[in-house]
Formats: C-alpha cells, sequence, structure tokens
C-alpha cells in the first residue's frame, strides 16, 4: 500500500499548486510573445524578422535546462538577484515563446487569403482588417496546437526544480529524501502531473468542439 | 565581470569529452524510439479493441508526463526495488518510452494522411494488403513523416541534457562542473549553448538532404 505517498498527499499538492501559478505565469508570458512575434515575423519590417529570426534558432537549438542553469549561474554575476521563481518564469516563457510563435504564424498563415481579400471589398484595412477579421481566425485555429503547448509548459515547469524552486518535482525530491520511498512518490508525482495535463487537453477539446459550433 | 574569450577556448575540450556521450545517448535513443514507435504503431492500427485501448493509454500517460520526473522514477525507484540502472541506462528508458510515443503518432498521421483510397486502389490492382502497405502507402507515408521526424529528433537531442541531473557526466554536466570550479559562467554557458545548437543544426541539414534527395527519387 502506498502509505508514504498518502502520508505526504498534502504536502505534494501544495508543490502542483506552485507548479500551477508558474505554469499559468509561463503560459500568458510566453503567448504575449508568441502573437508579438508571429505579428511581427509575418508583417514586421527587415529588422524586426532578422530579430525575431535570431531569437527562434537560438531557442529552438537549446535545452530548456540548459537555459535554467543559463540564468540561475550568470545572473548574480551580472549583479542581478532574482528568486527561482522570477527568474523561472523569465526563462520558461522565453523558451516557450518561440512555440507559441510557430503555433500562431502558423495559425496566421492558414486563414485563407479569400478572406483579407472579402475584408478589402468591405473597406477594411490595415489593423482594423487584421483585428476584425484575421486574428479572430486565426486564434480560432491556432486552438489545439496552443493547447498541446500548454501541456509542453506545464511539463517544462519541472525543469526550474533544479535551481531551486520547490514546486511538484522538487517537493518529490525532498519527500524522497526523507521518506526513502523514490518509488512510491515519483510515481504520485508522475500521476499529479498526468492529472494536470490531461484535464488541460480534456478542456482544450471541449473548448474547440464549442468554438467549432460557433462557425 | 567580462567576458574572456580565452577562457571559451579552454573551456572546449573540457565539453567536448561530454559531448560523446550526449552523442551515444542522443543516437541510441534516437534508434530505439524509432523502433518502439513501429511496435506502438502496429498496436494503434491494430484490428484487435484492447490492444489499441492500451496502446492509446500508454500514449496519453507518457505524453502527460515530463520526462524529468520519468528519470527520477527508473533512476531512484527501481534501485530500491532491487533493480539498480545506472543513470545512463535509466534516462535512456525514459526518452526511448516518451519518445518512442511521439514517433508512432508521427507514423499514424503520415500513413493516415495518405489515406484508405490509395489502399483500395493498391488491393483493386491485386496487390495483399501488405504488399499495398509495402508499394503503395509506405513511400509516400516516408516523406510526409520526415519534417516532423527531425523535429522530433531534436527535440530528443534537447532532452539528453536532462540525464546530467542523474549523475551522467554529458555537456550540460560537465558545463556546470565547470562554472561552479572556474566562475566563467558566460564563457562556459556560451560554449555549451553554441555546441547544442551545433549538433542540432547538423540533424536539421541532414534530414533536410534527406528529404531532397527522396523527392529527387520520385
Amino acid at each position: 500500500m502506498p502509505q508514504v505517498l498518502f502520508a505526504n498527499l498534502p504536502l505534494l499538492l501544495r508543490g502542483a499548486a506552485v507548479t500551477l501559478e508558474l505554469a499559468s505565469i509561463c503560459v500568458v508570458f510566453s503567448s504575449l510573445i508568441g502573437i508579438v512575434a508571429a505579428l511581427a515575423q509575418s508583417y514586421g519590417g527587415f529588422l524586426a524578422r532578422g530579430t525575431i529570426f535570431i531569437y527562434l534558432y537560438l531557442v529552438r537549438g537549446t535545452p530548456l535546462l540548459v537555459l535554467v542553469f543559463a540564468i540561475y549561474y550568470i545572473l548574480p554575476y551580472a549583479g542581478i538577484n532574482v528568486n527561482a521563481m522570477t527568474g523561472g518564469a523569465i526563462v520558461v516563457s522565453l523558451y516557450f515563446g518561440a512555440f507559441m510563435t510557430e503555433v500562431f504564424r502558423a495559425a496566421l498563415a492558414s486563414v485563407p487569403r479569400g478572406q483579407w481579400d472579402a475584408g478589402r471589398a468591405l473597406g477594411m484595412h490595415g489593423r482594423w482588417l487584421m483585428s476584425i477579421v484575421v486574428v479572430p481566425q486565426a486564434l480560432r485555429l491556432a486552438g489545439p496546437p496552443f493547447i498541446n503547448t500548454c501541456v509542453m509548459v506545464v511539463k517544462g515547469t519541472s525543469l526550474v526544480s533544479v535551481i531551486g524552486l520547490t514546486e511538484l518535482t522538487l517537493t518529490g525530491n525532498e519527500v524522497v529524501e526523507r521518506t526513502l520511498a523514490p518509488f512510491q512518490v515519483f510515481g504520485g508525482v508522475a500521476l499529479i502531473y498526468f492529472v494536470i495535463c490531461y484535464s488541460l487537453s480534456l478542456g482544450g477539446k471541449a473548448l474547440e468542439v464549442h468554438l467549432s459550433h460557433g462557425q | 565581470m567580462t567576458f574572456d574569450p580565452e577562457m571559451m577556448a579552454r573551456a572546449l575540450p573540457i565539453l567536448l569529452g561530454g559531448l560523446v556521450v550526449t552523442l551515444e545517448l542522443s543516437a541510441l535513443a534516437i534508434l530505439l524510439a524509432l523502433s518502439w514507435g513501429v511496435v506502438l504503431v502496429f498496436g494503434r492500427l491494430s484490428r484487435f479493441r484492447p490492444l489499441r485501448l492500451i496502446c492509446g493509454g500508454y500514449l496519453q500517460l507518457v505524453r502527460n508526463t515530463p520526462v524529468l520526473v520519468q528519470m527520477y522514477l527508473f533512476y531512484f525507484g527501481f534501485a530500491l526495488g532491487g533493480l539498480r540502472l545506472s543513470g545512463f541506462v535509466a534516462g535512456l528508458l525514459a526518452l526511448v518510452l516518451q519518445n518512442g510515443g511521439y514517433m508512432s503518432e508521427i507514423y499514424r498521421a503520415g500513413i493516415e494522411n495518405v489515406g484508405s483510397r490509395q489502399r483500395e486502389a493498391g488491393l483493386a490492382l491485386g496487390m495483399r494488403p501488405l504488399e499495398a502497405f509495402r508499394i503503395v502507402i509506405f513511400p509516400q507515408a516516408v516523406r510526409l513523416v520526415l519534417p516532423p521526424m527531425a523535429n522530433q529528433f531534436i527535440a530528443i537531442v534537447k532532452d539528453t541534457a536532462l540525464v546530467s541531473t542523474i549523475a551522467v557526466a554529458d555537456m550540460t554536466f560537465r558545463a556546470r562542473l565547470l562554472v561552479e570550479r572556474t566562475a566563467a559562467s558566460y564563457e562556459v554557458f556560451a560554449d555549451l549553448a553554441l555546441m547544442y545548437i551545433a549538433v542540432t543544426a547538423t540533424i536539421a541539414a541532414l534530414m533536410s538532404v534527406v528529404e531532397w534527395r527522396l523527392k529527387a527519387l520520385s
């Protein structure tokens, strides 16, 4: 019987709350980065496109763990002191911002050209056309890959445990050190992640069905 | 603190020793995940319902839990049960179990996008089901799966960095030791990031060559 797991469940759930908090912050900021970067990449000038190209290239080729360590070791030397929560939120948002950029770029590209023409035929142009015709449709198309990326964000926050943020994974580590029951505890930790991520996917599917009724 | 290019050059040989471990682990993980994905996709497309359900459930399970936690489970969890896995084996196991699931999804999408009409056309020409798969479906599906497969290979290489947390002396592990000993954090992490980017860019380039050659063949 997994008695150790049950005894430590309240502690693990407190860790899960920190995971959820960090993941929510990162979903918001990475989405903002993604939307701005996707718009700039699709319609921006040479300088904006170049900057975003370099950003995407660097992030796509580097492991998240390396970036997490980098911010932990580099910022103090640069004289900036941030706690693990802030540092983690910055790195995870920047990392998944690149994935979100791809999600929104693909969505913008798959809005049919006819929709632009229709908007122009009605006399719309520039920001007006974008905000009323293109972006709302793109957001609907972005739904499923967006949810996938959110699941990746939740899983990605587990890496912030290595720089000392007491979220779900680090809480699991600490409980294991005290109880010496790694199988039960990490099994339980995996199960809590599963519940979070799986309900996220189910919620995403329900939202998708709901949105497609509106069409 | 200033940036010292000489330090970057001095750190390089030490990190290169870890590159061997990273490459070895990546290559094994990619090969085994490719094969495990084949096994899983047969289960997913099987006519036997329980097998389909088991494979589908497995996929949800590995997809919705972090690889890092899986590594801890295999490394620390199995050891106490008497099955002592080295960090390398535990890391490899977690990478293969998770990415095999992703691979099977890539295969499935490729096969389903070729479409059942192509299969029916093959059957109408008198091919047996396995022949229709080999001659009609497979060559078309290969071209569809290459781009997502390249992305997955890159994700695997990046995820190998996680084994540094279970005492495997890969590039990331050595970089951390070096930073703690020398305090040259800018230089060492610049080296490390550049090396990962070099590996992943090489994989991306190789995969586009394969894709291009296949296109030229057809």
